[in-house]
């Protein structure tokens, strides 16, 4: 190919858009991220056996979740019910972005117009189009969201929508309505590590959309490979994750 | 000299079935570029009254009639070891039992019997069937590492190879509560699957597993069924389960 179409290629973005098979960025393996933010996505003090954090939102910078005065309440009363009313501990499908930083392994898969990821947490998957094709139309909702991505350089954006309410994103009752929009940001620094971002609009919730960053590690194959999570209902009916996947023993 | 003359005469004879069964099957599939037969895409089950009962059954109260999916024993009969078919037919009675039911995983082979689209994915040294319902996934590792040791589950530990172009997926670690379909026939945790899959044309893949299961059958049995290819518009949707099922803790209660 003439060396200046290529450039012209890449000044207007065409290639990075619409890459062929082959060129597309790979992000396939299984990652995991190493921190708390399923349990707080906010900087906390070490509590109930679990380290300090800082907080994992890098926007606004002071870390704290942009909440609309009116929205408060409601936060309070999910962190006071937590324990039984987070939808985590029901064995719900964990939502996004709070799929990627619930502590179990995730893994990535390929095809062409289409990047899979497979969650081990309740086995909820997601299929991210990258073909160009549009969302559902408003008012279908899914618990883990409509995802349409594309590539952007190295990172995968995925922007999702249509999400159900029903899920929290951590287990300090930090909430979310069904305007809720998320655009994600997967960005591999190395072969083992990935950054992701996670951008969060919610106006019936946040006065602002807010940011959030962490690592993700890869995990080393063959030696990992995503086990079977699935709950059990316990003796009075409730659903209860298994005792080595994280469930009380 | 006339020994080895009839020597390769028998042994011409005998190829002679396997080129023409060749023959038959002489469908070039589509391709990856690794070579491999392209799977890729949404499939499901085009023989549904399977999912109501492999073996052959008539029309009844919400089940579709339907000839039997067992091809081997030829009889389409689930070969049973005594007192086995009594459990089944106990099952067939308190269908509430049911595991699907209960938002589990199909596991295999009844997996591939539900009217719910699945997706194949091929990527690498990876095969990874996603499921509509219950959102179960199986990752099928064709890289040659052996099963994990002492693991249980619905779906079980796959793993998979190609012979020639079917692929062939060795299914151990089942946990033995699943069944093969609603009328309660089922299989325990002894059970070994072997799942067969062939593209015998551009829209059909023929499926084939065969159990292996010594506690509760005299032989090994094996069922067919074709999964048609679905139009290129269908997209897997999210299917919920135990998120719908709050209430049912009262009902059991």
């Amino acid at each position: 190919m003439n060396p200046r179409w290529v450039f012209l290629c890449l000044l207007t973005g065409f290639g990075l858009t619409w890459p062929a098979y082959g060129q597309e960025p790979d992000l396939r393996g299984i990652w995991q991220v190493r921190n708390t933010a399923n349990i707080n996505l906010e900087g906390h003090p070490a509590l109930d056996g679990m380290e300090a954090s800082a907080s994992h939102v890098v926007d606004p910078e002071d870390g704290r979740i942009p909440y609309l005065p009116s929205a408060v309440a409601t936060r309070d009363e999910n962190y006071r019910n937590r324990e039984t009313a987070d939808p985590q501990t029901l064995c719900f499908q964990p939502g996004v972005p709070r799929a990627t930083y619930v502590p179990e392994p995730f893994q990535i898969f390929q095809e062409p117009g289409r990047v899979f990821i497979v969650y081990q947490h309740v086995h909820a998957y997601r299929i991210v189009y990258t073909d160009g094709r549009e969302h559902y139309d408003p008012g279908i909702e899914f618990y883990m969201g409509d995802s349409r991505g594309h590539w952007e350089g190295s990172t995968l954006v995925v922007d999702v929508r249509n999400f159900k309410e029903e899920t929290w994103l951590d287990g300090a009752g930090n909430y979310h309505s069904t305007a809720l929009r998320v655009v994600e940001r997967y960005t591999p620094t190395s072969t083992e590590r990935m950054v992701y971002e996670a951008t969060i609009e919610d106006p019936e919730v946040f006065e602002r959309p807010w940011t959030i960053r962490m690592e993700l590690e890869r995990l080393p194959e063959p030696e990992s490979q995503l086990l079977e999570h699935e709950c059990e209902r316990d003796e009075t009916g409730e659903w209860r994750h298994p005792p080595e996947l994280g469930g009380p023993g | 000299m006339t020994r080895l003359a009839i020597g390769v005469i028998a042994a011409l004879l005998s190829f002679v079935p396997s080129v023409a069964a060749q023959d038959d099957s002489a469908f070039e599939p589509p391709r990856l570029e690794n070579g491999r037969p392209n799977f890729r895409g949404i499939w499901m089950n085009g023989s549904i009254s399977a999912a109501f009962d492999v073996e052959t059954h008539p029309d009844a109260f919400g089940t579709r009639g339907g000839q039997s999916a067992i091809v081997d024993p030829p009889d389409g009969t689930l070969p049973y070891l005594p007192g086995a078919r009594e459990v089944a037919q106990d099952n067939n009675l308190h269908r509430e039992r049911d595991p699907v039911s209960h938002c589990h995983p199909h596991g295999p082979p009844r997996a591939m019997l539900p009217p719910f689209p699945m997706q194949i994915v091929q990527d690498g040294d990876y095969v990874v069937f996603l499921y509509e319902t219950e959102h179960a996934v199986r990752i099928i590792p064709t890289d040659g590492r052996p099963h994990l040791d002492g693991y249980s589950s619905w779906s079980g530990d796959s793993r998979g190879r190609w012979e020639g172009d079917t692929f062939v997926i060795d299914v151990i670690g089942l946990n033995g509560r699943q069944w093969l379909d609603q009328a309660g026939n089922y299989l325990d945790a002894n059970a070994r699957v072997t799942e067969r899959l062939t593209m015998i044309d551009p829209d059909t893949i023929e499926y084939e597993s065969t159990v292996d299961d010594p506690t509760v059958y005299s032989e090994p049995w094996t069922l067919r069924v074709p999964l048609r290819r679905r139009p290129p518009d269908v997209e897997l949707l999210e299917y919920g389960c135990i998120e719908g099922d709050r209430d049912f803790a009262d009902v059991v209660n």
